[in-house]
């Protein structure tokens, strides 16, 4: 206590002195010089703020402006003291909340500490408040996170082992098949030479369809199951699937369109009941690409224009240019304005692009919307190009409205949590079952049955025992394949970094959504985070890693922008008693930001700090009082 | 039901470009396949553009018939005679005809008349009296009307041979020579050349005709038809430059200093220079080609005679080709043994009213042309701080975050811009409502702390019916015509848009009214204007601006007054900035394009440069050539407009950008964030010094700047014009002047560790950060360190400064100042400083302190150069808190300070008050005497 008013008392003295610095300039009062803090010089009581910098480092003028790198302290009873650049002191504006910053009198400034004082002290309490919500709730997340963590792993264990045995059944299963499916062959090479002309045309045929990895693939979904099983037995090899055709029983399906084929692809993609032989071609896939939609992607416009762009830069002709221009000329007074003024924008092409996207998403949409019938498109496409110019049109709004209504994203909720949709989720449940011992069990006494009572080389083959023998394999490679979905999605998870206690775990499979103007953004940590306009997704980034120690959230390697970088999103996170998404943001072209609260960033530590420091400054201010 | 389309784009082997789309199941009709074809038509059309500047866009003058023709003319082309030669209103008068060949050309008449000061003017013109059919565009608005007071009235001319001579200045004579018909201006006593006209006979001059059957009049260039209503009206001469080494100005291309040669004997085939105002994308260094602005105005200067310029006052299309020698050597003129260069001058239309300036000294040159275009206008000292742009600050609050950010870096700065985003769908004076709700809240806030805001008003005016602009104009007929006679419908940011016709003074006014703040919602005092796109650009037109053909007020066509346009745009919007505040307020108003009078408007920058070093390289000369030509106030964007600059780039900018008379960073929106902090912690440093180092130097710019207000001598000058005797200096443009005391020079290299700097000769020069000294007279290799460029203060100078670092301008205005004195071999120097209000015109009352210091016999003493008789007067309190001497060996301790007969002490001080940097130099301590009074510091 005695401490504390002595220096009170010197600080009147020294203006701008910060308390922890009182000491220091106690020796010019002692023995009337002291050396600058950076030992450049020395200086004496007199030329202690007299208004001229003799420390290059400010030490002599803490309380006026003489100094460039000087610091002025202000006290700021009843609020937290500050230290203010000395380019602050007496520039006419009142920046300590007491006033101290402006005293040459030129201007006078009222001590509005009390009431700053009370506002920050609101906050803090506040923010205290929310931190303990908070840090309750995250105990009990790092908690449930140690607990789901080891069911994980648990699970994971059992499945791999459980695999282990069904890959051995379905070994069995599938080479019991294939003697049965030898024999068949037998038979039906003996009714071959009977019918021989004929079959040679088909022959041909089957040959035409050869490498058309897809094709078999769609087709054998619904008809063919024998073949597709055979595929994933054999393996992924192209020619030994092409090979399996060639043995196959009967080329029946084999007839239909390729163009049909491209189709139902992409339809599949949109299909909500995949059957499970699907499910493991689409795994397949993914492994490669997170993306479900491969196929459509890679016929994406946009990165066909992207290989334009690129051959646009590596070796584009002299004479070529002057193609490019030739066109120009064809194009009409407005094109021509709408395109000369996109180099500057770069925004028609992005547009455009952007377009297309959305033009790919309204066929595979469907056709019972009037908007997107032919003529609106091209209509649109010019709305869009236009408002590359202009922020917004009329009808440009009118119909961004419009895209909303039809999706019902209209709720303006400004922040949304969903679960993933597809990601193996919904297999849980149906895994748990499937993993259910005695199913496992059943299965094994089945395929003992099989492994008895079918007699491979009888001929003519008993057709409802090699059928059921086809079904049973079936269903297992099917379950198998569902199995390992279920390990690698498990593995995957497992593998992520969930912070030091696992905090972030409930946040895996999580989507946040905020909407901002037009857009609608969608943050899956762990995952990706997009943006959304109508019917067109841009993919801000994929799921990089937490920085600055578990502060930020990184997604990097989003759709690339046009004459930009990949896009990236970075999520700044804060403590908040539920998982929000806010202040969505694009401070430089594709560079993304956001603020997500999550009760993982509630640290107990962090809480005492708070509390410590509410505690001072009502200290500090009862005795401002008393 | 889903379908795809495939589309793939692939390179052959012989780079074709085909282009492959496959329909999937229920293609409807045939009409989709063609409207993605059409699309990525567009797209493949876009990216081959993206890369850079496409010159086949723009005509060269092999596709522009006046220049073609013009260009393959062989001396003595002309058969013109001088005839009929008299005095006339004080002017030398006479009629040029053809005497061989009876032709249908009429006569053209020529007048010369002579100015104060060593200006002589020539108009050449049709003969009104022969009824020409039409009368040719002369451009008005831009020779100040009291230039017209300066005239000599000629009394008498003396005839000698063939040769008419009338006086001109103290020890010139401008001389018309009738046959074949010559013009020059010559010494008297020596009879040496200055400056000629039509010496190798390439005057050509094509008169406006009567349309006959069979005249094709048309001219076609890419998509575009000029109809060319009245033909052929070209003009094109020679000018001879004598006693030239180089020659210098015609703004504005991406140059060097020193024009090279544009053609003659092995100069590859190459461009003229052309002045033809335009819109041009990503442009190049090095090129002649034409860019937002011009200004016909070329200087000399060499070592025989000094400088002289010519000045060509026509808005019409322009090319000018500088000869390399022994173009000529086929010819058989016989002309004076001097030393020359001779050019080609060529214009589409208008007629020849030239101005020849005798000089002999650089600022000669630029006072005589500053005294027939008129001198810049005195900038408010806010301007001249650091300006922070960006396409775009995108709303209130991210103004407001960048704002707070420099104040946290304690990085001073004094305007905040705003690009067309701003705007609700680029409908100018107005403000999107969703980004900018509260733009009045917004620009007090700004301006609380002292800083301006900067929004964008461009001459295009969206084609709106609920626009009230557009409303107003087209109902009132200001809009520019096109040939036909309707409203010009052109394309560019807010996609159809129409152009306010500027050359009509009744629409100026109506222009300038919109700037009140009744009519501009959401306009604050502290909200000033820029100005873009005003070559003007229009994205559908020919070269990416208006077609010739548009008609303005009084019938004029496009053609004729095409660079101008730009001009009268700013001109309107700096008055309406006048206007707004009674008159007492000075207008800020940066304009991209720009001609002859700018300077008295306002400012400019160099247009959409490249982050990229060599641009960074470039500015430098552009900005000096726009100083020598009337615009002082000028700048480049830091950091280059396209492209992300490395950060060693952007630092070396803003240390050189620093230290030229338009401050500004700039940015495209496609561009990654680059304000000063974003670039780590050193980096900001390094970028705060820059800045830190401009604002302590603002009281010597401002000085400058008022210099160049009374003068036209520009704030950042070229070596030569400060060394004319120099001649390592004559082609430098890597370093530059500020002033006549501040040497700086750029490093325009990645990486460079030391820099190769000529200072020089007969002068001392004291490094700026540790007061080394160095003597001229040849280049030396000095280091460098990322910490910052060579600078240098020339020996016998005085520098004041403001040493004290602040948010902005306006809370340094009572600060103290630092003065630095650089003492020459005789132990003397001299300098200046100018105080005003910063911002009204009570300076013109006389509401000013302009002060000389002396120091001489180791006595400082203070003169008064305000005038003696001033309506009005301003007062500070400022004082002296510290003199620097540099080059002065003494051991005083003290000195006395008179009148007020106080001591102070001299101790060693650091030269910059920096952490960090060791410096000493001899500093009187705390002098504390008034800037404002007349005292004397004698050292003891």
């Amino acid at each position: 206590m005695l401490v504390f008013r002595s220096a009170v008392v010197l600080s009147e003295n020294i203006l701008g002195v910060a308390p922890e610095d009182e000491a220091y300039y106690k020796g010019l009062f002692t023995s009337g010089t002291i050396k600058c803090k950076d030992g450049s010089k020395t200086f004496t009581k007199a030329q202690l703020n007299d208004d001229f910098c003799d420390c290059s480092d400010g030490t002599d003028e803490p309380g006026t402006s003489a100094c460039p790198a000087g610091k002025f302290y202000c006290r700021n009873t009843g609020h937290n003291p500050v230290s203010i650049f000395s380019s602050r002191v007496n520039d006419g504006i009142c920046d300590c909340c007491d006033g101290s910053d402006e005293n040459d009198g030129k201007i006078k400034c009222k001590n509005t500490c009390w009431e700053a004082g009370k506002v920050a002290r609101d906050r803090l309490r506040k923010k205290i408040t929310t931190f303990r919500d908070g840090v309750k709730i995250r105990k009990h997340e790092v908690e449930q996170a140690k607990l789901s963590a080891a069911k994980d792993e648990e699970e994971l264990s059992r499945l791999k082992n459980e695999e282990n045995i069904l890959k051995g059944l379905v070994q069995q299963l599938k080479e019991r098949k294939e003697q049965i499916e030898k024999a068949e062959e037998k038979e039906r090479v003996q009714k071959e030479k009977e019918e021989k002309q004929k079959k040679e045309a088909e022959e041909a045929k089957l040959k035409e369809q050869k490498g058309e990895e897809k094709v078999n693939v769609e087709e054998q979904k619904g008809e063919e199951k024998v073949n597709v099983v055979e595929q994933e037995a054999v393996g992924s090899k192209s020619d030994d699937e092409a090979g399996a055709h060639d043995h196959s029983p009967s080329g029946q399906d084999l007839n239909k369109a390729p163009a049909d084929v491209e189709v139902g692809v992409a339809h599949n993609d949109e299909d909500g009941d995949k059957d499970a032989s699907l499910d493991n071609i689409e795994e397949e896939h993914a492994e490669e690409n997170e993306e479900p939609s491969k196929v459509a992607q890679e016929y994406n416009p946009d990165e066909s224009s992207n290989a334009a762009h690129e051959y646009d830069h590596s070796h584009v002709p002299e004479s070529k240019e002057e193609d490019g221009s030739e066109d120009a000329n064809s194009l009409s007074r407005e094109e021509l304005g709408r395109e000369i003024g996109s180099r500057w924008t770069g925004k028609k092409n992005e547009e455009q692009n952007e377009d297309a996207g959305t033009a790919r998403h309204n066929y595979d949409d469907d056709d019972d919307d009037d908007n997107y019938d032919d003529d609106d498109t091209s209509d649109n496409a010019h709305d869009e190009e236009y408002s590359g110019y202009d922020t917004e049109t009329e009808e440009d709004r009118q119909k961004y409205e419009d895209d909303d209504h039809m999706n019902g994203v209209g709720d303006d909720d400004s922040s949304d949590s969903h679960k993933y949709e597809s990601d193996g989720e919904s297999d849980m449940s149906d895994m748990e079952s499937t993993s259910n011992p005695s199913w496992l069990e059943k299965i094994q006494q089945t395929v003992r049955k099989f492994l008895e009572a079918v007699n491979p080389f009888q001929t003519p083959v008993d057709t409802s025992e090699s059928e059921n023998v086809r079904k049973e394999y079936d269903d297992a490679s099917g379950k198998l394949s569902k199995m390992q979905t279920r390990i690698s999605s498990l593995t995957k998870k497992l593998g992520h970094d969930f912070g030091p206690e696992m905090e972030f775990y409930s946040l895996y499979g999580q989507c946040l959504e905020i909407k901002e103007n037009k857009y609608v953004y969608k943050v899956c940590p762990f995952k990706e985070a997009t943006q959304m306009e109508g019917h067109s997704t841009t993919r801000l980034g994929q799921w990089d890693k937490f920085d600055e120690s578990y502060k930020v959230m990184l997604f990097t390697n989003g759709d690339k922008c046009w004459n930009g970088p990949h896009r990236s999103l970075t999520v700044r996170l804060r403590c908040g008693s539920k998982v929000e998404l806010a202040d969505i943001d694009e401070p430089s072209r594709c560079e993304y930001s956001a603020l997500l609260t999550t009760p993982a960033l509630c640290q107990e530590g962090r809480l005492k700090e708070l509390e410590d420091k509410l505690e001072s400054t009502i200290y500090d201010t009862s005795l401002l009082q008393s | 039901m889903g379908q795809i389309l495939l589309i793939s784009l692939k390179t052959d082997t012989n780079n074709d470009l085909s282009i492959t789309i496959k329909g999937g199941r229920n293609m409807s009709s045939s009409s989709i396949v063609l409207h993605h074809f059409l699309f990525l038509l567009l797209i493949v059309c876009h990216l081959t553009s993206v890369s850079s500047w496409k010159k086949d866009e723009f005509r060269n003058c092999n596709q522009t018939p006046f220049c073609k023709r013009a260009r393959s003319r062989k001396p003595q082309h002309c058969k013109l005679i001088a005839t009929d030669v008299r005095i006339e209103d004080g002017e030398l008068t006479a009629k040029l005809m053809n005497p061989q060949e009876n032709l249908d050309e009429n006569s053209l008449i020529i007048s010369l008349s002579v100015y104060q000061n060593g200006i002589l003017r020539m108009k050449i013109d049709e003969d009104p009296v022969q009824n020409p059919p039409k009368k040719r565009f002369q451009v008005p608005d831009v020779v100040l009307p009291e230039f017209q007071s300066k005239k000599l009235w000629l009394q008498r001319y003396t005839k000698d041979g063939d040769s008419f001579s009338v006086y001109l200045f103290d020890g010139y004579e401008a001389v018309v020579k009738s046959d074949s018909f010559e013009v020059f201006v010559r010494e008297q006593s020596s009879g040496k050349r200055v400056l000629s006209f039509n010496s190798h006979g390439l005057f050509d001059f094509e008169q406006l005709r009567v349309k006959k059957e069979g005249d094709e009049w048309e001219e076609r260039f890419r998509s575009h038809t000029d109809s060319r209503p009245y033909g052929p009206q070209s003009i094109s001469f020679d000018v001879s430059f004598y006693g030239a080494d180089f020659v210098y100005g015609i703004p504005e291309h991406a140059t060097s200093l020193a024009l090279k040669p544009t053609n003659g004997p092995g100069i590859e085939e190459s461009e003229p220079y052309r002045l033809f105002n335009l819109d041009v994308f990503e442009y190049l260094h090095e090129s002649p080609f034409g860019l937002y602005g011009s200004i016909p105005l070329m200087l000399s200067h060499g070592k025989s005679h000094g400088t002289s310029g010519f000045f060509w006052l026509n808005a019409a299309e322009m090319q000018i080709d500088v000869l390399g020698s022994g173009w000529d050597a086929e010819s058989s003129i016989l002309l004076p043994d001097q030393k020359r260069i001779d050019t080609l001058w060529m214009s589409e239309a208008g007629i020849v009213d030239a101005f020849f300036f005798i000089g002999p000294k650089p600022k000669d040159v630029v006072k005589q042309y500053a005294s027939v275009t008129g001198t810049s206008a005195m900038p408010q000292l806010f301007a001249t701080g650091y300006h922070q742009c960006r396409w775009n600050y995108r709303d209130e609050e991210d103004v407001k975050n960048v704002d707070s950010k420099f104040d946290e870096h304690d990085i001073p700065y004094d305007v905040l811009w705003l690009d067309i985003e701003h705007t609700d769908g680029k409908r100018y004076f107005t403000w999107d409502k969703a980004l900018f709700p509260n733009p009045e809240e917004m620009q007090k806030d700004l301006a609380s702390r002292g800083r301006r805001m900067v929004t964008i008003v461009d001459p295009h005016i969206k084609r709106d019916d609920n626009y009230h602009i557009h409303k107003e104009a087209s109902k009132n007929g200001y809009y520019v015509k096109d040939a036909t006679g309707k409203d010009f419908d052109g394309w560019c940011w807010p996609g159809s848009s129409s152009y306010i016709d500027m050359v009509n003074p009744e629409i100026r006014s109506w222009w300038a009214d919109k700037f009140s703040y009744t009519e501009y919602v959401g306009s604050t005092p502290s909200l000033y204007i820029w100005n873009d796109m005003n070559e003007p650009s229009v994205f559908n037109g020919p070269e990416v601006t208006m077609p010739r053909d548009a008609l303005h007020y009084g019938n004029v066509e496009h053609r004729e007054l095409h660079n101008a346009y730009g001009y009268y745009f700013h001109m309107a919007t700096s008055e309406g900035l006048v206007k707004r505040e009674g008159g007492k307020d000075r207008p800020f108003v940066l304009s991209r394009a720009f001609f002859p009078g700018t300077q008295r408007y306002g400012t400019v920058w160099t247009g959409d440069n490249i982050a990229e070093w060599e641009h960074l390289r470039v500015s430098v000369p552009m900005i000096l050539t726009l100083g020598l030509t009337g615009i002082t106030f000028s700048g480049a964007d830091v950091g280059g407009f396209f492209g992300n600059p490395e950060t060693e780039l952007l630092v070396r900018w803003y240390q050189v950008a620093a230290y030229l008379p338009f401050f500004r960073g700039h940015a495209h929106h496609d561009t990654k964030r680059r304000e000063p902090w974003l670039f780590g912690e050193h980096n900001t440093e390094l970028i705060r010094d820059a800045i830190r180092v401009r604002y302590t130097f603002l009281p010597y710019f401002y000085t400058l700047f008022r210099e160049a207000n009374m003068t036209g001598v520009p704030v950042a000058r070229p070596l030569w014009m400060e060394f004319p005797y120099d001649e390592a200096t004559f082609n430098n443009d890597e370093a530059f002047m500020v002033g006549n005391a501040l040497l700086v020079q750029g490093v325009y290299t990645r990486g460079a560790k030391d820099v190769t700097v000529y200072l020089p000769r007969d002068h001392t020069w004291y490094d700026l950060k540790t007061g080394t000294a160095y003597k001229g007279g040849h280049a030396q290799k000095m280091e460098v360190t990322d910490a910052d460029i060579p600078v240098f203060q020339r020996s016998g100078t005085i520098i004041p400064r403001k040493d004290r670092f602040r948010r902005s301008t306006l809370q340094m205005e009572n600060d103290p100042y630092t003065l630095v004195i650089a003492v020459d071999s005789s132990g003397a120097a001299e300098g200046e400083v100018y105080i005003d209000d910063g911002k009204s015109y009570e300076f013109k009352q006389g509401a000013y302190i302009h002060r000389r210091f002396i120091f001489s016999d180791g006595k400082l003493t203070s003169v008064n150069l305000a005038a003696a008789s001033s309506t009005s007067s301003f007062v500070s309190d400022c004082t002296i808190e510290r003199i620097i001497l540099l080059g002065y060996s003494s051991k005083t301790k003290s000195v006395r300070i008179e009148p007020s007969n106080h001591a102070t002490d001299v101790e060693l001080g650091p030269l910059q008050i920096r952490s960090g940097v060791r410096s000493s130099a001899l500093t009187i301590r705390k002098p504390n005497v008034r800037i404002s009074d007349d005292w004397t510091i004698r050292l003891l």
